[in-house]
């Protein structure tokens, strides 16, 4: 979540039609394999009720009398400390980790959207003020604004999810606000101020939509760093408590077995970094299918 | 460029102002009464009420403000309760362990970043490049505390090659003591001409900075690609082909001499990115940090121990990126003349 | 720069980077000749927490004091009888009212000052008066006097076995309370230091770090320094078992007080490394929370709890419990109406109080301490179990002073309803499960289930004297006792702990004493690595 925004030409972004679009799919097979894995986590995420052999392990079923098997034709990814199946718990865990994802950048945007418009479109003291504010929440990297604000609230999936809207909603603010000011020094936009279009209309049919498309690619490339904030919150306890099957948390009540029962943490941390490097694939590969510069390289 | 600098550490004052208020804040919405947990488990109601006038906790929200900033300001960061000494102390005490392990990490994260970001550039779109792109984005996907268990498991468990834990082998305590005189172990050690510590303690920082240096490596290169790529199709550099140099001259001295200032301003930004990272890596190494003290506040409920280690972070990041907007400044001039 | 000059440059950094790191860390493999006489003791959690005062410490502090200071007398596991150590020998009047203690000759506390019966009899006065940590095993004690340098002589209100008292691991220790001169000896001792006999004494005390406390030995001490002996103790702290373990693997540490079952039954193969698996008198109690949850619940909760299924999760780390008072101490009995895993039964009881499967849900908070893994296994077993009877339990984990501080609190809406923490006795006496916990206390102390049963207080404060005078009857009022606390469910002995220690075995004379619970007595081993 360091990365600035990127630098797009705020002029022609759109996505590619047609023959174009093949074209920009084919030299970019790292859009296509990110797209497919996100695809797939998604699907198991729906499917997880069906895919789960033991669905009851991702609740508050325990079984006492097989803690820590070793992988096997009955537990594919063995048991935990628990003897609850690994594998039910890592498929169900698909829900929670891109879940929390979803409403975190939701509310980011929600709040950022408006605001960055605001500032964008108004300029002035307005402006300045969101501007400022932005600048203060900004001077806490992302993990530990959260971490500070989860430290001192009840831990709970409720929790991390307000804790890391709030250190992410300035970066869409930002980001929207620069291409909202853009937009609004054009001269078309100061034409339709003087045809007498109102304002509400110049801001919804113009400033709007041409402000969002950056936007986009910045959340499908952010799902990845949520995805890793949620984890290590949970890591660190702050986050979902047991017995819900969050990856994070997953690691964290394993590490104490990793040396003898190496599958209690190596599995959730896989599915992590899965999930982490298909969005993040993902948001790169369609930000490079964006960038005009990138197709006449080809 | 007075008038530049002046502008911009005005910004960070106003910046940092804002930081403190937004930590009273989060220290305010700690659920539970502050003055119960001061006067202890078998305090009588009278003992509360005199503890909430202790505390200045009967005044009302601004002058509270007011008096945790000056107390801020002063040095009086508030004391911890799991080490029961002055926060401050606390953090001089276990800063500087932590600043060492992420400087060299991100050397570390340099050395890798910028040769694998020209080479990616230098041939775009090629296998070469694909595989470094998807290894740069494995670098900042990778859940850093998972890497940390794997490399400590397979480095120092099973091969023997490095230390498991801790800053320096325990025999070196009685053998080689280490006199400290800046807190820094990596500069006191040959300070004092103590070469077995020395050794000792870059062999024990070692597997903790390549885990922190992952996220920096990944981020980097794809930085130092973008920008080289970025430049690469410029004016300056079609002149600097016409002039006759090949295209390593290219990549190497021209393009990447560009490319230094956002890479040096994106370095700024994740050396405090990378300290906050060592909360989630130092435990796992039992390295004597930052982050150590955090998790074990965090474990302990101690609230102003964790808005200290906030606080402190929050000031290294601004302060890296006024260094880093009047670095830039200094280097290139079109910046403060905007 | 040019790309091909930065590999040189990269592989001449790691190169370099790799030859330092070849220096210094053959310097953590290979054990040098210096380690062997360094004794680590790998503990999960900081040791001096508690303080440095002898008198008060009743905590996790003992595994260093004991090496630092000693008693009259110690408790010898193997022949269950009272060995000596300060004091030589020991009678005992006819009437049990007066017992006489012969003290060590040449004995000296580490300030220098012999060791007097006028000197031990202050320590003791001392202890008594600010009565914390187990000070009570003294309360017998009515006057001591010192008829001349080298003999204390106890003089009781009630018959009270002293030697076994004057054995105990905490509060019972012999110190030099002229320490500081003229000023105060409880900031003298936290400073630190310590006045006390035992062979080895503080060097270093590096609050809230890993190695926390450094002893070194003490050359003037009684028993001698011949033959080989390690010269230094230092205490570490390592949160982590998989750290402990590759610690331990690689001789770094000596001697690691716990880790979890899998982790200990890895080291079995190991050629350096020696695994000890020795009974404790250790249980795990669940302390359920009385003035919230009536008769009726606390029965249905302890008829919820899977024993079994715990035990079998923890791998041979737990044993199953008869009752509070573990197996080899006085008063332990098989013959007691012990709690099932019965769901079944647990559902109707809960249904009568309109909650159970079908019913209302019943949410209820269980506080455990963090760090231990074994402690968060039941918590999660609990958790599980209780479910499947519609009560929601949330569990907390927390460091230990807060949780404990949590379950003082004045204010009693912030109490758990379920308290997980160990207990073990203070001396060889059954006792402490019952004044400790069971006694009515305003403010609570650790009786955090907050248990008020005045009929049961006035049993067990005739229990220690009728034990002294005639042992019969007192076996029988402990177990009249148990069966009381059984019916009454304020607390449950989850499971009995078994010891399993892991250790280098570079060194010979380790014997696991359940008296001294987690306490190695160093100058007893000899190192031959």
């Amino acid at each position: 979540m360091i990365e600035a925004p990127s630098t797009l030409p705020t002029g022609g972004a759109r996505l590619p039609r047609g023959q174009t679009l093949r074209r920009g799919l084919a030299a970019n097979p790292l859009l296509v394999v990110g797209g497919l894995l996100s695809a797939l986590i998604v699907l198991i995420a729906l499917l997880a009720p069906l895919l789960a052999p033991f669905p009851g392990d991702a609740g508050t079923a325990t079984h006492p009398f097989l803690v820590l098997r070793p992988p096997s034709a009955q537990h594919w990814f063995g048991t935990d400390n628990v003897g609850r199946d690994v594998y039910s718990r890592v498929l169900y865990g698909a829900r929670i980790s891109p879940l929390i994802a979803v409403a975190v950048l939701a509310i980011a945007c929600a709040v950022g959207i408006p605001l960055g418009v605001a500032a964008g479109y108004f300029g002035g003291w307005l402006d300045e003020v969101i501007m400022r504010v932005t600048d203060i929440f900004l001077a806490f990297p992302p993990l530990l604004f959260a971490l500070a604000l989860a430290a001192v609230l009840p831990a709970s999936i409720t929790t991390v999810i307000i804790v890391i809207a709030l250190t992410w909603w300035p970066w869409y603010t930002r980001l929207v606000r620069g291409q909202a000011a853009s937009v609004a020094g054009r001269p078309y936009i100061d034409s339709c101020r003087a045809l007498g279009i109102s304002r509400r209309r110049i801001i919804f049919r113009h400033i709007l939509p041409n402000s969002i498309t950056p936007l986009i690619v910045q959340v499908s490339l952010d799902v990845g760093g949520v995805i890793l904030t949620v984890s290590a919150l949970s890591f660190l306890g702050l986050g979902a408590q047991d017995p819900t099957p969050d990856w994070g948390l997953m690691v964290a009540e394993g590490q104490n077995y990793f040396l003898t029962s190496w599958w209690v943490v190596t599995f959730p941390g896989i599915a992590i970094l899965v999930t982490a490097f298909a969005f993040t694939l993902l948001g790169d590969g369609l930000r490079d299918l964006m960038d005009p510069k990138r197709i006449f390289l080809r | 460029m007075i008038v530049y600098v002046a502008r911009r550490v005005a910004l960070a004052v106003l910046v940092v102002a804002g930081v403190i208020v937004l930590t009273f804040v989060i220290a305010h919405l700690v659920p539970g009464d502050p003055a119960a947990t001061w006067a202890g488990p078998h305090a009588s109601a009278a003992q509360v009420a005199a503890a909430r006038r202790y505390l200045g906790l009967d005044r009302p929200a601004a002058v509270q403000l007011l008096g945790y900033f000056g107390g801020i300001l002063a040095g009086n960061w508030g004391l911890s309760i799991h080490t029961h000494r002055p926060v401050l102390s606390d953090l001089a005490a276990v800063a500087p362990a932590s600043l060492e392990l992420v400087t060299v990490a991100l050397i570390i994260a340099l050395v890798v970043a910028v040769p694998l970001g020209l080479v990616s550039a230098r041939w775009p779109g090629r296998a070469g490049d694909q595989a470094i792109r998807a290894g740069s984005i494995l670098g900042v996907s990778m859940p850093i505390f998972c890497l940390a268990l794997i490399l400590q498991l397979v480095f120092a468990q099973r091969l023997h090659l490095l230390p498991v834990a801790g800053e320096y082998s325990p025999g070196l305590l009685f053998s080689h003591p280490l006199t400290r005189v800046t807190g820094f172990g990596l500069i006191d050690a040959p300070l004092t001409g103590n070469w077995p510590m020395f050794g000792s303690i870059l062999s024990h920082m070692l597997l903790p900075a390549v885990v922190i240096a992952a996220y920096p490596a990944g981020l980097l290169t794809r930085m130092v690609r973008a920008q080289v790529l970025d430049t690469v199709g410029d004016a300056h550099i079609q002149m600097v082909r016409a002039l006759g140099f090949g295209e390593r001259a290219v990549f190497g001295r021209f393009a990447m001499k560009l490319a230094w200032n956002p890479v040096a301003a994106a370095v700024a930004l994740v050396f405090a990115y990378s300290l906050v990272n060592t909360f989630l890596v130092e435990a796992i190494f039992d390295w004597p940090g930052l982050g150590s003290y955090a998790t074990a506040s965090i474990t302990s409920l101690d609230t102003p121990a964790i808005l200290g280690v906030t606080l402190f972070i929050a000031l290294v990041y601004v302060a890296a990126n006024l260094a880093v907007d009047i670095f830039q400044a200094a280097i290139d001039p079109r910046i403060r003349l905007r | 720069m040019k790309p091909h000059r930065a590999g040189l440059l990269l592989a001449s950094g790691s190169a370099l980077a790799l030859l330092v790191a070849a220096c210094g860390g053959s310097s953590s493999s290979a054990p040098q000749h210096a380690a062997s006489q360094v004794f680590t003791y790998d503990t999960t959690a900081p040791v001096m927490d508690d303080g440095w005062d002898p008198a008060t410490e009743y905590s996790d502090g003992i595994i260093a004091m004991s090496n630092m200071y000693e008693t009259l007398t110690r408790y010898n596991a193997v022949t269950h009888k009272i060995d000596p150590l300060l004091a030589t020998s020991w009678s005992k009047s006819a009437d049990g009212l007066t017992w006489t203690f012969h003290l060590r000759q040449g004995v000296h506390f580490h300030t220098g000052r012999p060791m007097t019966a006028q000197a031990a009899k202050a320590a003791l006065m001392r202890t008594i008066k600010l009565g914390g940590g187990a000070a009570y095993v003294f309360s017998a004690v009515k006057t001591i006097s010192t008829p001349d340098a080298s003999t204390l002589v106890f003089h009781l209100k009630y018959a009270a076995p002293v030697d076994l008292a004057a054995s105990a691991a905490y509060s019972a220790y012999i110190y030099d309370t002229q320490a500081p001169g003229g000023g105060s000896l409880a900031k003298w001792l936290n400073a630190p230091h310590d006045s006390g006999t035992g062979p080895y004494t503080v060097q270093t005390w590096n609050k809230g770090q890993e190695f926390e406390v450094i002893l070194k030995a003490y050359p003037g001490y009684w028993g001698g320094w011949n033959g080989p002996h390690y010269k230094k103790v230092v205490f570490r702290v390592v949160s982590q078992d998989s750290t402990s373990a590759q610690l331990l693997r690689s001789g770094q540490v000596t001697f690691v007080e716990q880790v979890s079952p899998s982790v200990w039954q890895s080291f079995k193969g190991d050629p350096g490394i020696r695994t000890v698996s020795a009974p404790s008198w250790q249980n795990l109690l669940a302390q359920i929370n009385s003035k919230t949850l009536d008769l009726k619940l606390r029965q249905a909760i302890s008829y919820g709890i899977n024993y079994p299924g715990i035990i079998a999760a923890l791998h041979g780390a737990a044993v199953p419990s008869s009752g509070l008072i573990p197996d080899g101490l006085f008063g332990h009995s098989t013959d007691l109406p012990n709690y099932t895993y019965d769901p079944a039964k647990a559902a109707q009881m809960l249904k009568q109080a309109g909650y159970g499967p079908g019913g209302k849900p019943l949410n209820l908070t269980l506080t455990y301490t963090q760090g231990d893994s074994n402690e968060q296994v039941v918590a999660t077993l609990l958790k599980s179990s209780l479910a499947k009877l519609n009560i929601d339990l949330r569990t907390q984990s927390l460091a230990w002073p807060t949780q404990w501080a949590k379950a003082k609190s004045s204010d009693s809406t912030n109490h758990q309803s379920i308290f997980l923490e160990y207990w073990w006795p203070d001396f060889a006496d059954p006792s402490t499960w019952f004044t400790n916990l069971l006694l009515t206390e305003h403010p609570p102390y650790y009786n955090l289930s907050y248990y008020s049963n005045p009929a049961l207080d006035k049993q067990i404060n005739k229990v220690d004297e009728l034990t002294a005078t005639d042992p019969t009857a007192g076996s029988q009022l402990y177990h009249a006792m148990q069966v009381e606390v059984l019916q009454e469910a304020p607390l449950q002995a989850l499971y009995n702990v078994n010891y399993q220690y892991a250790m280098r075995n570079s060194f010979t004379g380790f014997v696991s004493n359940p008296a001294y619970a987690g306490v190695v007595f160093v100058h007893n081993l000899k190192p031959t690595g």
